[in-house]
């Protein structure tokens, strides 16, 4: 729900009453004199990338460039002189607020630029294979230059301050080992999952479920009820699934046993993670436990008690056969092991999340999904150029130039 | 009187104290006892062989003194309560039929013939609860609650009760049963096609397809029919079609009927199932399959679970009848219980009720006062129910009370939402019960499943609360108060409160009261006992172990109306003399009526080997070798009478049968028409664009404070379907900020309108001169324009355009504003937001 539309006082007392909507009803007029339908020469072509990339309008020079580029026919190369603007509000704007809502449960953009926004602007920018994003032993920082207060475990601020800065994302970010900064085990990082706001978010309470089905809808662009398949091994799921909701078994067969098959055996590779605070959650920090289960992971385990009971953070990836063996899971990969490091590599290494990289950088460029034959075309043809070298930043490239009109 | 120590098995001598304490007891319950015929009543009876039924009274017993204490506890927990006239007494005394196990004339006798016919170990094994459980003179209108009767007498004699249980699994070899035949799903989607798929299209591809707006898998609804055919298999049951999933999510769940009208969607949907099902022709289970034989859940041996604590029982409800509108109370304490049904009260699968609708079970208030009188006599108490609330919004819903109405209860287990609610009449609390105890809101203790829950009161702990055997509730505030302000005249009531105000839903599976109340090991116990009867189930494998009496077996029980639990896979001989080596067990899967179930193979992942010995007795479970620690559910169809079992293999010994399934097909994609190529910079753009046409930095506070305010008024999505009026009026508001700031900074708006006069009225700064100075800049930084050089984008309002509109605006305010330097600016700034808050700037 939006907040409701305040003018300040000292607008009203700077501006003469009739002044606004008089300014209002000109900027209506204006708005009828756009002609977006008009045919888009190079210049137009190198506006629209401009727009859709760094979300502002480009100097004159800038323009100039661009056109150039696009008249040479490198499209791709004018996107790329786009992202990189000076002003850097490809990364500080539109990057930002492309990633910010999947740091949260909410899945708004409308929160404040963290750990995880951070790291995967920075890789982005840096052209890090992003197949590591939820792997890697990486984070990104504020350059020391900055004068920002420092990283901290247990709170925000360092990114928060960054922020209320106007700092340019393009070049005041840095890159460093995750397990210098946040102290984790190096073996136990696992790119942005394990960053502070990830844990905040999906490992607050909970049964760190919430983990593994954000990961689904962010990186994967699968939310549980388009994954359901009934017919999984039920042995994974854990004891606090009742296998008679409400003293009803077909809910748990027909239902619940869709989801907890596959992500059960799955969410154990976070059993050893948990976000841990005193009372308040915006100074809580991620907590390992390499030599214990976190408790959550025996709630209700009375419910029944026939279930699985989590020995270690070994997972299996079930979902390797059946329908959702379309993910088009890595052969080469084993489809089990331990933490949440090699479960990321299993999910990024999958033929759905380059789709899913893909197909949500069509949206925010070309403003709409993939529609036609020549936009899954042109999807499946960049996301095999993705899987090359695994650069988010072609990709928005390459969408972008396709959508920049003609 | 000290139950335990009168159902004491120790070799004790008796003393004349306690001897004289049962005869007192004997006499008095004797002069309670209703004089009848032998089988009077409605149940049905079977012939007696002998019988010559004498109408004797029961009189207080002048025999010789039990000679041990086991002969005592025979006495005081069964001989008493069916020596009567009306029970066991009217046939089975001295000179009268054998055995004479009621005879009054030497208690020692009747205790020498009662080994005859009670199985101490199991006691709902023994051959006289199978006799009045079959009918025979059964007292009661129910041959189960008599039969469950007599089970807790002997179970109070043999000690079970305390834990003393020394039953062993006795395992029998079943008999040898092939697996039956069943449709199989047809290769080809044919008839699929033809009949399923086409209600599946017309009613379901809004969600059930790729295609959706909103994709829900399964994609049984796709347009490709072989693929929508493969997601539909586990959905459909072709061997009994009313238990497929498309038809109980319609039937029973009301997923999505279409017409608003659930009965015919699910009736539909019930045809074309039926019409597939019925062109398939039973085939026999698949020979290639590595399979068991098959066994029926009856065909199992009973399983005796584990010990019970039942010290203090009163009244007892394990809803086992199955039929009729009575509840019976099973406890074997005098004077029975029973409790009526009125209202939506129905009988579920693997023994319980359902409570739907303000329905209710309730006793007499002349009934209820045993509670009363042997609780007030205790000054203590527990009740233990196995229940399954259907949700966890219900409040103030009375689940177990004994009470006389909204205003007045002795006692009464409630549910609030997630909390458990304990209200007890004491001398510390009020007439109602009040103030409540209940569980920790943050516990969370009620879920919507099967749980154990447990309330105790004494005086010195007060009230506790527990739920699958942890204490959730303790600390009460109000401990300390003493009972006697109980009423015997208020009833038992269980789902509802007696005035039908308090109605509760969910299933009850057993409840019970005692006078007793129960220490948190004893509840554990309790919950560890579990609920309802289990089998183990054998399923011979001898075929492909080479071996004797080789067996993977199963702990199998109802778990509800819809489904059975499977648990505790082991393997095992029978054979003692058998020994088994590294017997390779993969890829188990659970069978039902001829085909693998498609929900529930919690086994499939098993890859062991197994080695052992032949089952030892003596060892119990020690000579089995366990396969998984995990149970399961699997569905029920046609019901445990009639629903056979049986298990494949991937792998058994070395016979081999891998399971591949079928390839999924990639659903086509799906082309939508075109939407707008173009859409509206969001919120954070517009922050940062507004501040590139105006050159105000962002961090300006007059903008930055108002865009703190104001984001989420923006657009937050680029899409131009969601851009509704108020983001205009944001956005118009933001711009306005922004050229507010510029106008009113002299370094900023010297730089931005070079030539302007902002020190003249309106009257000479808008002359032609001024106007172009004003609109050229504005032009020029917010459509990226360079006015000197011709540069227009063509997707830009032109530049005599938006000169024409920016002077009819000046001109417009030109009268309205004062006519000074502060007039001017306001009409600058009103133009610069013109331009910068119109469509030039917003769409992209």
């Amino acid at each position: 729900m939006k907040a409701p539309s305040l003018l300040s006082t000292s607008h009203r007392a700077t501006l003469r009453n009739r002044a606004l909507p008089a300014a209002v009803a000109a900027a209506l007029a204006v708005a009828t004199l756009v002609s977006p339908a008009a045919h888009a020469g190079t210049r137009e072509q190198a506006m629209r990338l401009h727009d859709r990339l760094d979300g502002a309008p480009p100097s004159q020079a800038v323009l100039n460039a661009m056109q150039a580029k696009i008249a040479g026919g490198d499209a791709v190369g004018a996107a790329m002189l786009a992202m990189s603007d000076p002003n850097g509000l490809f990364y500080t704007v539109t990057l930002k607020n492309f990633v910010t809502p999947w740091t949260n449960r909410a899945q708004t953009a409308f929160a404040p630029l963290n750990d995880y926004t951070a790291t995967v602007i920075g890789m982005v920018r840096d052209d890090v294979p992003f197949n590591t994003v939820l792997s890697a032993d990486i984070i990104y920082i504020g350059a020391s230059a900055l004068g920002l207060p420092a990283y901290s475990t247990t709170g925000n601020d360092h990114y928060a301050q960054m922020e209320a800065q106007g700092v340019n994302l393009m070049t005041g970010l840095q890159s460093a080992m995750q397990s210098t900064v946040t102290g984790l085990p190096s073996a136990a990082t696992a790119g942005v999952l394990t960053s502070r706001a990830a844990a905040a978010a999906f490992f607050n309470l909970g049964t760190n479920r919430a983990m593994f089905r954000y990961t689904m809808i962010n990186h994967m662009c699968a939310d549980l009820p388009t994954v359901m398949d009934i017919t999984r091994p039920t042995d994974r799921i854990r004891q606090d699934v009742s296998r008679s909701p409400g003293g009803d078994s077909r809910v748990f067969m027909t239902n619940c046993v869709g989801c907890h098959s596959g992500m059960d055996p799955m969410a154990q590779a976070f059993a050893h993670y948990d976000f841990v605070y005193a009372s308040d959650p915006t100074v809580g920090a991620i907590q390992y436990t390499p030599n214990s289960i976190v408790g959550k992971y025996f709630h209700n385990n009375t419910t029944f008690a026939s279930g699985y009971v989590t020995p270690n953070d070994s997972w299996s990836n079930r979902w390797r056969t059946g329908p959702n063996s379309l993910m088009g899971w890595d052969a080469t990969l084993p489809g089990s092991g331990t933490g949440a490091k090699s479960l990321g590599q299993e999910i990024a290494a999958s033929d759905q999340f380059a789709q899913c990289q893909v197909t949500k950088v069509f949206q925010a460029v070309c403003l709409r999904p993939p529609s036609s034959a020549a936009d899954f075309s042109q999807v499946s043809q960049t996301k095999g150029n993705f899987k090359q070298g695994y650069s988010l930043k072609k990709v928005f490239a390459e969408t972008a130039a396709y959508c920049m009109g003609n | 009187m000290n139950s335990v120590a009168i159902q004491s098995r120790a070799a004790a001598p008796l003393s004349s104290y306690r001897v004289t304490r049962i005869l007192g007891l004997i006499a008095a319950l004797g002069a309670s006892v209703l004089l009848a015929a032998c089988g009077a009543g409605s149940a049905s009876t079977t012939a007696n062989p002998q019988s010559s039924p004498v109408t004797v009274s029961a009189q207080a017993y002048s025999g010789a003194a039990p000679a041990s204490a086991d002969v005592e506890a025979f006495m005081v927990n069964l001989w008493n309560n069916i020596q009567g006239a009306d029970r066991c007494g009217a046939c089975h005394i001295q000179g009268n039929q054998s055995p004479m196990f009621a005879r009054s004339d030497d208690i020692n006798l009747a205790y020498q013939a009662a080994q005859t016919v009670v199985d101490l170990g199991k006691p709902s094994n023994s051959k006289i609860v199978a006799k009045v459980g079959g009918g025979h003179h059964c007292w009661l209108a129910s041959n189960q609650a008599c039969a469950d009767t007599l089970t807790t007498w002997i179970t109070n004699w043999a000690g079970v009760t305390l834990g003393t249980s020394t039953a062993q699994l006795k395992l029998v070899a079943p008999r040898l049963m092939d697996a039956g035949g069943s449709r199989p799903f047809p290769v080809d989607p044919a008839l699929f096609s033809t009949t399923v798929y086409p209600v599946l299209t017309q009613y379901c591809s809004r969600c059930h397809s790729p295609n959706a707006l909103t994709p829900q898998s399964p994609y049984f609804a796709q347009p490709d029919v072989q693929a929508a055919y493969v997601a539909a298999e586990p959905q459909l049951n072709l061997n009994t079609p009313m238990q497929s999933v498309f038809y109980i999510r319609l039937a029973d769940q009301f997923h999505n009927c279409w017409n608003g009208n659930c009965p015919a969607s699910a009736a539909a949907m019930l045809s074309a199932i039926q019409a597939f099902a019925g062109q398939v022709p039973i085939t026999q289970v698949n020979p290639s399959y590595v399979l068991s034989k098959a066994m029926g859940l009856y065909d199992g041996v009973v399983s005796s679970g584990g010990p019970r604590v039942e010290t203090g029982l009163i009244a007892k409800y394990e809803f086992k009848t199955g039929t009729g509108t009575v509840a019976y109370d099973s406890s074997g304490v005098e004077p029975q219980l029973d409790l009526n049904m009125t209202g939506n009260v129905t009988w579920v699968g693997g023994w319980g009720v359902s409570i739907k609708n303000g329905a209710k079970l309730q006793g007499t208030t002349t009934g209820s006062a045993k509670l009363h009188d042997k609780i007030l006599t205790s000054g203590q108490f527990t009740i233990e129910a196995w229940i399954a609330p259907d949700n966890v919004t219900q409040m103030g819903a009375d689940i177990v009370s004994y009470s006389g109405g909204d205003t007045a209860r002795n006692v009464t287990l409630g549910q609030t939402q997630s909390n458990y609610d304990f209200a007890l009449r004491a001398t510390t609390t009020g007439a109602n019960g009040t103030p409540l105890f209940s569980t920790p809101t943050a516990s969370m203790a009620v879920q919507a499943t099967q749980q154990h829950v447990v309330l105790t009161y004494d005086a010195v702990t007060g009230r506790q609360l527990f739920v699958n055997g942890v204490l959730v509730a303790t600390g009460d505030a109000q401990k300390g108060g003493s009972l006697s302000q109980w009423d015997n005249t208020f009833a038992l009531v269980l789902g509802n409160e007696v005035s039908n105000t308090k109605p509760w839903s969910g299933e009850l599976r057993m409840v019970a009261v005692y006078s007793h109340a129960m220490t948190q090991s004893e509840v554990q116990t309790n919950f560890a006992a579990g609920i309802g009867e289990r089998y183990m189930l054998l399923f011979n494998v001898d075929k492909y172990t080479g071996l004797s009496q080789t067996y993977v077996m199963f702990e199998v029980s109802q778990y509800d109306s819809y489904s059975y639990l499977f648990n505790k896979p082991v393997f095992l001989s029978l054979d003692p003399n058998t020994h088994f080596n590294a017997v390779t067990i993969k890829g188990m899967r659970i069978g039902e009526n001829g085909a693998n179930v498609a929900v529930g193979q919690a086994y499939a992942t098993l890859n062991t080997s197994v080695s052992g010995a032949g089952f030892d007795p003596s060892k119990g479970t020690g000579t089995t070798v366990p396969l998984a620690s995990v149970g399961t559910v699997v569905p029920l169809y046609n019901g445990p009478a009639y629903d056979q079992f049986f298990l494949t293999f991937e792998q058994l010994g070395s016979a081999t049968n891998v399971v591949v399934e079928a390839t999924p097909v990639a659903p086509a994609p799906v082309y939508l028409p075109l939407p707008s190529d173009i859409g509206v910079r969001t919120f954070e753009q517009i922050y940062t664009t507004l501040s590139v046409m105006t050159t105000v930095p962002v961090t300006t506070p007059e903008v930055a404070n108002l865009y703190q305010a104001l984001q989420q008024s923006l657009p937050a999505k680029a899409d131009l379907q969601s851009f509704v009026s108020s983001d205009q009026m944001a956005v118009a508001q933001m711009s306005i900020a922004y050229c507010d700031a510029l106008v009113s900074s002299p370094s900023l708006s010297a730089v931005y309108f070079p030539g302007f006069n902002f020190s003249a009225p309106p009257s000479t700064a808008f002359n032609s001169v001024g106007l172009n100075a004003m609109i050229t800049p504005l032009i020029n930084n917010m459509l990226t324009a360079n006015v000197a050089t011709g540069q227009f984008l063509a997707t830009m309002p032109s530049s005599a355009a938006v000169t024409t509109e920016v002077t009819n605006l000046v001109s417009k305010l030109s009268g309205s504003v004062s006519q000074d330097a502060a007039g001017t600016a306001s009409i600058v700034k009103a133009s610069c937001a013109a331009v910068a808050g119109s469509a030039a700037m917003l769409v992209i």
